[in-house]
């Protein structure tokens, strides 16, 4: 029973992590960092997940990369390029809408 | 130390399968994350070697994470290729055993081998066929995912959807069954009366006269039985699992039937065999002799005759129960409609 529900949830969260991280990314940031700032904010991700996508989407053109060797401990920080903050752009108004067309079904049922 | 070689060997195992160029990048990005995930642990108090152990644990499989690096797929056969591959194995599994054991077979028994060879060739022959085709084409479609093919073998279009199975209750079926069956019995007499050959002005019968009456009275029997039958099918407008049993029963019989006379060497006329012997000449007694190995040429055709009635009277066998079976699922179907 738990399992289903934590499916669905899943199924519901999936590519939240992509656009938390293009706005979260705005000002650059590295790796575990992110992983903190995700959580902070409500984004709950596992590391396993959100290293490969940070990778995937710098592959995309999605965020740029620079390795920053200025402290004791060398470390990629990546920010969101314009394409990214246009791609971020465009899932917020899908996730806008979608959030008018959800409290409209529950609106309606009341 | 210990502590250390942790870790390395986590981003040796995950770095090991992925790009060349890529390699180093991700090791001293993760070596990064995973010194700044324990040194949040140890600040909390942990200590080192615990959080060291706990926070890869957290990591997981390497091989898991490697495979996100790579985007590389963590199935066989993901669910754009899954039907297609599925389609066709099933079309090869049906039709290439099916065909391996049959050449077989028909090779092994016209080289007069005993019939437990014949068996266990054929089997072991149609077996490996169908573990080849598993293998083989499964792994094109492994390779296929994995190359990241965008082949488009598996669009659809509303002209693949199959026909809603025909159930072969219907009025033409039955005039087809009992067109053939009268054919078959007005052959036989002809066949007896006037001949299908003329020797001398006068009939000479294919099948050997000893059949009559008996042999060919029962057949004519079983024909009756196999009219009634079709009668029977069309009036119930449906195939029922009693009625693939009654089929199948009819069928063996016929090809019990058959089977006895063409062993026994007793249901050709064999005037009928001699007149084709004298007719042929020196030509056909040349191949008679090198077909002797063989057991001669007229036993090669028996051979293949029985192929040919065995391959018939498995296949009504096997139709009668496939158009059973399809119309129990109708009929579900229909009761949960209704």
């Amino acid at each position: 029973m738990d399992e289903m529900l934590d499916t669905h949830l899943q199924e519901l969260r999936r590519g939240t992590v992509v656009l938390a991280c293009l706005h979260l990314l705005r000002t650059p940031g590295y790796g575990y960092g992110l992983l903190e700032q995700l959580g902070a904010r409500g984004f709950a991700t596992d590391a396993n997940t959100l290293y490969p996508l940070l990778r995937r989407l710098e592959k995309q053109g999605y965020l740029t990369s620079e390795w920053n060797t200025d402290e004791a401990r060398p470390r990629k920080f990546y920010r969101t390029s314009d394409a990214g903050i246009r791609l971020a752009d465009t899932l917020t108004d899908e996730w806008r809408s979608l959030t008018t067309a959800i409290s409209a079904l529950t609106t309606e049922e009341n | 130390m210990t502590a250390t070689t942790l870790t390395e060997r986590y981003i040796a195992a995950t770095v090991k399968s992925l790009r060349p160029e890529s390699q180093a990048d991700v090791r001293a990005e993760l070596q990064a994350s995973i010194d700044d995930a324990v040194e949040a642990r140890v600040e909390q108090g942990e200590a080192r070697e615990q959080a060291e152990r706990a926070v890869l644990t957290e990591l997981g499989d390497p091989a898991r994470l490697a495979a996100g690096y790579a985007e590389r797929p963590l199935h066989l056969i993901g669910p754009r290729f899954y039907l297609v591959w599925w389609r066709l194995l099933r079309l090869l599994l049906i039709v290439v055993p099916l065909c391996v054991f049959g050449a077989v077979a028909l090779g092994h028994a016209i080289a007069q081998a005993p019939v437990g060879k014949v068996m266990a060739d054929s089997l072991v022959a149609a077996g490996g066929a169908a573990i080849h085709i598993c293998f083989w084409t499964t792994l094109v479609f492994v390779v296929l995912e994995r190359t990241g093919s965008t082949t488009k073998i598996d669009t659809w279009s509303l002209d693949q959807l199959p026909e809603i199975g025909d159930d072969g209750a219907g009025r033409n079926e039955l005039i087809a069954s009992l067109v053939f069956l009268g054919v078959a019995v007005g052959a036989l007499f002809w066949d007896r009366f006037r001949g299908f050959v003329i020797v001398d002005g006068e009939g000479m019968p294919i099948l050997a006269p000893d059949l009559w009456p008996w042999w060919i009275g029962g057949l004519l029997l079983l024909i009756v039985a196999e009219a009634v039958f079709a009668v029977m099918i069309y009036r119930r407008r449906r195939w029922t699992i009693a009625a693939a049993v009654v089929n199948t029963v009819l069928a063996v019989v016929f090809l019990a039937w058959a089977m006895v006379l063409l062993v026994q060497g007793e249901l050709v006329n064999p005037a009928f065999l001699s007149h084709i012997v004298s007719a042929g000449g020196e030509g056909f007694a040349a191949g008679d002799a090198e077909a002797a190995g063989e057991g001669g040429i007229f036993r090669i055709l028996a051979v293949l005759l029985g192929f040919g009635i065995a391959a018939g009277v498995v296949w009504d066998i096997v139709d009668g129960w496939l158009k059973a079976t399809r119309r129990g699922g109708g009929s579900r179907r229909n009761r949960l409609v209704a």
